[in-house]
Parts: C-alpha cells; structure tokens; sequence
C-alpha cells in the first residue's frame, strides 16, 4: 500500500508547487488555531494600532477581486461580449480574493463566533456593516456566477451530470447577476475607502477622495491581476488556452485607467501640501518624506503607476508578452502598497488631545504569527487559482459557454436568432 | 384565481415593492439616530479641575476597583499636559461621553449606544471586536481585550470591590461613568453627584476635589454651576463630538493657593 503511494508521488513542478502551498497553508492553520485559542494578544496589534497585516490582507484581497464586477459589468452590460472568456477568470479571481477576504476578517476579530451578528444587528449608520452586507451578498452573486465554472469540474460532469448541467444554465442569468454585482461592488468598494474617509478624529483619513481613490485603484488593480494570472498559467500549463489579442487590448485600457488613477492619486496627495492641517500634514510627511516614502514613491508611484503605464500604452513593450506581464503584476503590488500605507499612516500618527500640543508617533510592525497566518491566506488563494485552471478550465479562451453559442449565418441574409 | 387581476408576476412585484418601502423606512428611521444622543431627563456631566488635580491617580486605581479592570488597561488615563508657573498641570481623561460619538456611529452592530442619560454604553454581549469604534474614537478611550483578565486584580479590595462583570476577550472597554452607581443610587433615591454612593467611582476618590459630577440639566447641580461660573473647555473641540467632560484649565493663583 505505502509502496503503492510513494511509486506514484513523482516529482513534477505541480507536485512541488502543491507541497510548497501545503508547508504554507499547514504552518498557517497551525498558526490560525493559535491565534483562536491564545487570543489577538500574541499578535502585534495594539490599541494604537488595532489595524495591521491582517486587515491590509482583508482589503487588498477585495480590491484584487474587482476585476470580476468590472469585467463582468463590461462584458455583460456594455456588450463587450468577446471579453467574456476573461471575465470568466475574473470572476474566479473575485471568489478566491473574497473568500480570503472573509479568512483575514474571521482571525481579525476578536469575537469571530459572532461574526453573524451584523446580519441580525444592523446600524445602517456604520460604513463597515454597510461593507459586510455586501461583501457577504456579493459573495453570494459571485458563487452564482461562478457556478457554470465550477460545473467544469469533471468528476461533478460524470458523476452528478444533472446538477451540472443545472450550474452551468445559471450562465443565463449572467446579466442579472452583472448589474447585482456591479451595484453591490460600487457600494462596498468605495464605502471600503469610507470607513477610513469617516474618521473625523484622523484627520489623514478624513476626506471624501478616500472612496474614489479605493474604487478606482480596485477597478485598476482587479483587471490587472486577472490578467496577469491569465498569463502566467499560459505560461505554465497546456490547460490554460489563451487568445493573447484580447489580454493585449484590456491590458492597454488598464495603461489608460492607470492615467486616471495616478492623477487622482497624485492630485489627492499634493493638494495637502498647500496648508498646514495638524495631523493630515503630519500624516502626508509621514508618507512622502518619512518611514513610509520609499513605499509612497517607489511602491505606489514609480513601480505601481508610472512605468507599468508606460510598458501599457508603448506597443512594442505591451506587445512583449514578459514585460506586459511585469507590468500587470506591478500595478498589483502598487495597489496592494496603497492599502497599506493608508490604513498604516492614518494610525501611526498620534493626534494630540489639547490644542497646540505635539503630535506623536508609535510604530508596528506584524508578529511572526500574523505573517504565518496571513501568507497562509494569500497561499490558499494562490492554490485555489492553480487547481481552477488545471480542474475547472478558469484560463480557457476557447471554451464556449453552451448558451452563449455564435450563430453562424450568410451575410446577406436576414437573421433569427430565436 | 381566474377571477382575480392579480397573476403571480403582479404579486411578487408588489412584495417587492412592499419590502423596499419596509427597509426604506426603517433605514431612513434609523440614519435619524446618528443625530446624537437621545435627550432625557437627567444629562450627566462631569467636570475636572486642572487647578487641583496632582497626577495622583487615585481615581485610575479607584476605577480599577470598582469596575474589575485589567491593571494593563486603565479607563481612566492620567497624562502630563505641561508646566505652568512652576507647577505640573495633568491631564486625566476617562470616556467623554460624547453627545456625537463616532464610535455609536461607526459601530456595525450597534454594541456601542447611548443612554437617554447620554452615558455611551457598551454591549459586551453583541461585541464582534472589530475594533472599528478604537479607531474612530478622537480621545484614545477604549481599550482592547487582547488577552483574557485572570486572577485577583491588584486594586481590590484596597480602592474598592467590583460592582461590574469582567469583559471577556476580544472586546473593547472603556469608563462607563459607573452606570451601576448612578442606577442604584438613583434607586435609592440619591443624587449623583452629592452622596457618594451615588457617584461615580473617581469622583469620590479624588482627594483634592478635582472632578465635579452632575446633571446638566438640574441648574443647581454642581457642574451646571460650575460651568456657569468658571472658564472651561473640552477636548478636540474642533471635530464637533460635545463631550460631556469639561475642563477648568489650570490657573497659576489656584494652583499656589
């Protein structure tokens, strides 16, 4: 029997990958109990800082999920139809970042077996239950889109062909659960960048650019992830089929998304230089010329904003399939940076209590604890996104979806489609 | 029923219609609350003197006692704010009680809420310790449970015995302006403020007399008079909360007396 087990574990780069995942997710789950059993308090956060690794976690993962409302919303709404195999990875990308999402929230609180309150307690007033009901509702229209993905799967084809088929119709409903989707997204996603906009008593944080800036680095971060994802299982695996001209095109409307996004970025930042605000100004030295700088203008600027721009909408480096992808994975990371240096230097910078009085400082900097378990995240994700594109066709650009079948007619000649 | 104009897609329509106005109405209703604390008969104050406060932090240990807190975790912070004429001025600052409190707004579950006494209540039983309401709170006023509060708490019985359940891990506390205090000396027919048992643990002790208590709404209460009488102000003013702590800042000549 053991003989039997080893003579089939070969070593192929899969079975590495897999192991290597498996060390992480196991050290993380390891990780993840200690954290429930021994309390936040082997963690680093602090009442000056309640906010750290696990919540950066929380909001980039929703923000690299964004690809699937917009994509979704482009291909469904504004009939961008040839998109659609796109948007189906996306909508993979939006499960797995939502998903991990809910994991970084689940071991943030301090209460996690209560987390069902906010569906029985509501204060419509909070931004962060508005959040929560739509992240919990968009998790559901998003495990409605992907259905017809998961439908793919072949054991459930041979096995349950009926249920199958059934998920695969939900394909119908795309369009519906589109415009559901696109509004909770629009919601939650800038409301994302409210929580922190709402708070009268951090003056870095407390602007309306906040929700703007969050929705639309999503938008930008979301599309881009989706698609470097794209081209990387190309990349790797025969299982991933991928009509390179249609990556192309989005990757360049996200090089001009990226001219959005670095002005309002821009424009939200210089405009704090022109009077001294206690607290916001601090704040604003705090991220360009303090601790932060180096991820301000090297992370979020330079690297996230201006040279993937510039590899995007260059065709001779967009056409380059290594320097797209460079530039897709960098935008990423750029987004990635402004969660954290936002939801960072908001808390690190003290306000003082009495008029007049200085403005002080504290630090943080995660546990060990908090990046076993916050790897742990990002590692399942990553699993989950290879064992759907070698599973569940996620990356396949030849796959039709039976309901979405082009009709084949002579030019000349009038057309029913019906 | 054939004889009815009402199909089935009619009828759902108008449920849908109907739950819409429902949540719409209670939403609208709801968002009303953010306008502040609810004003009832009794508005409870508390006012300190900087003048006569020594940084002795009896009322931090007093507050410790009564209300069974971590000895890691003080509700009640003592501060040094500065010199003046030679003489330390401090700053003690326990929850402000804030009329517009950003953490009742922020809060997703509503575990923090007001009284119509316009004491901030926290529910520890509906907690999810988001941890939301420490951020947004301008005074640094809460203090989380990062660990669970074993053993004898080193305050009791010296400055007094618990009058409140230990706050289990993984929520927030903060002062509650000793809310068991005031309920069961009102019950007795006390005037917080005046009898001590009546009145809030750090009020009565002060040993130099530096906090007042009160209803604001009671003209002859100590802080109404106080207020009236004296030059006060209240922290971060600014952001627009209203505490219900006052300041008298320190003067040079009190301070000498």
């Amino acid at each position: 029997m053991l003989k039997n087990i080893r003579s089939k574990l070969v070593l192929t780069p899969w079975t590495i990958w897999l192991g290597l995942m498996g060390i992480i997710l196991l050290s993380g789950l390891v990780s993840g109990i200690l954290v429930f059993w021994k309390g936040l308090g082997i963690t680093n956060l602090t009442d000056r800082v309640p906010w750290g690794l696990w919540i950066t976690i929380d909001l980039s993962s929703i923000a690299l999920g964004a690809g699937a409302f917009s994509l979704c919303a482009g291909v469904y709404l504004f009939g961008l139809k040839r998109y659609q195999p796109i948007a189906r990875t996306a909508t993979f990308v939006g499960l797995i970042g939502y998903t991990m999402a809910t994991l970084a929230l689940i071991l943030d609180i301090g209460k996690p077996e209560r987390f069902w309150h906010s569906m029985v307690y509501w204060n419509v007033h909070s931004l962060l239950w508005e959040v929560t009901m739509c992240v919990i509702l968009y998790l559901t229209v998003l495990i409605f889109e992907a259905m017809p993905i998961i439908a793919n799967l072949e054991w459930l084809r041979k096995r349950f062909p009926k249920i199958a088929s059934l998920m695969s119709r939900v394909h119908h409903y795309a369009p519906i659960l589109a415009i559901i989707g696109l509004g909770l997204s629009s919601l939650h996603q800038s409301s994302l960048g409210a929580t922190y906009g709402v708070i009268k008593a951090r003056p870095f944080w407390f602007k309306p650019e906040m929700s703007v800036l969050f929705m639309f680095s999503a938008i930008v971060g979301g599309i881009s992830i989706t698609l470097f994802a794209t081209m990387l299982s190309s990349r790797l695996t025969k299982k991933a089929k991928v009509n390179d001209a249609l990556v192309e095109r989005v990757a360049q409307f996200v090089g001009y998304l990226l001219i959005g996004y670095f002005y309002f970025r821009a424009w939200d930042a210089f405009a704090q230089t022109y009077t001294y605000d206690p607290g916001r100004s601090e704040g604003l030295h705090f991220l360009t010329k303090g601790p932060m700088a180096f991820n301000f203008w090297v992370g979020e600027m330079l690297l996230g904003m201006i040279i993937p721009m510039i590899i995007l909408l260059y065709k001779p480096t967009r056409t380059n399939r290594f320097w797209r992808m460079v530039a897709l994975l960098l935008v990423a990371g750029g987004v990635v940076a402004f969660r954290w240096d936002t939801n960072i230097t908001g808390q690190l910078v003290l306000m003082s209590y009495v008029p007049g009085a200085a403005i002080t400082y504290t630090s943080y900097a995660p546990s060990l604890i908090e990046i076993l378990t916050g790897s742990a995240i990002v590692a399942y994700g990553l699993t989950a996104f290879s064992l759907g594109v070698k599973y569940l066709r996620v990356v396949d650009h030849t796959l039709i979806e039976e309901e979405h079948e082009t009709v084949r007619v002579k030019a000349t000649q009038p057309v029913s489609i019906l | 029923m054939s004889n009815s104009n009402v199909n089935r897609r009619d009828f759902l329509k108008l449920t849908a219609v109907g739950v819409a106005v429902v949540a719409g109405t209670q939403i609208i209703k709801d968002a009303g609350a953010s306008s502040g604390a609810p004003k009832g008969k009794r508005q409870w104050a508390m006012v300190i003197d900087q003048s006569k406060c020594t940084g002795c932090n009896y009322c931090t240990l007093a507050c410790q006692a009564h209300n069974d807190v971590n000895p890691d975790i003080q509700w009640n912070k003592v501060t040094e704010q500065g010199m003046l004429g030679g003489h330390n001025v401090y700053l003690p600052r326990p929850c402000m009680h804030c009329e517009h409190a950003p953490c009742v707004e922020v809060c997703p579950v509503k575990a923090s809420y007001y009284r119509d006494d316009g004491i901030v209540m926290m529910d520890y039983d509906r907690c999810i310790g988001c941890r939301y309401c420490q951020v947004a709170c301008p005074y640094d006023a809460r203090s989380f449970n990062w660990e669970k509060f074993e053993g004898e708490n080193p305050a009791v019985p010296e400055w007094g015995n618990p009058e409140v359940e230990r706050r289990p891990r993984g929520v927030p506390e903060k002062c509650s302006f000793c809310y068991q205090t005031i309920d069961r000396g009102l019950e007795l027919g006390l005037t917080p403020g005046v009898s001590d048992d009546a009145t809030p643990a750090c009020v009565v002790a002060c040993p130099t007399g530096a906090r007042m208590f009160g209803d604001l709404n009671d003209p002859e209460s100590n802080v109404s008079k106080a207020l009236a009488e004296n030059y006060h102000y209240r922290l971060r003013e600014n952001l627009g909360t209203s505490p219900r702590v006052y300041y008298l800042p320190a003067e040079v000549e009190k301070m000498e007396a």
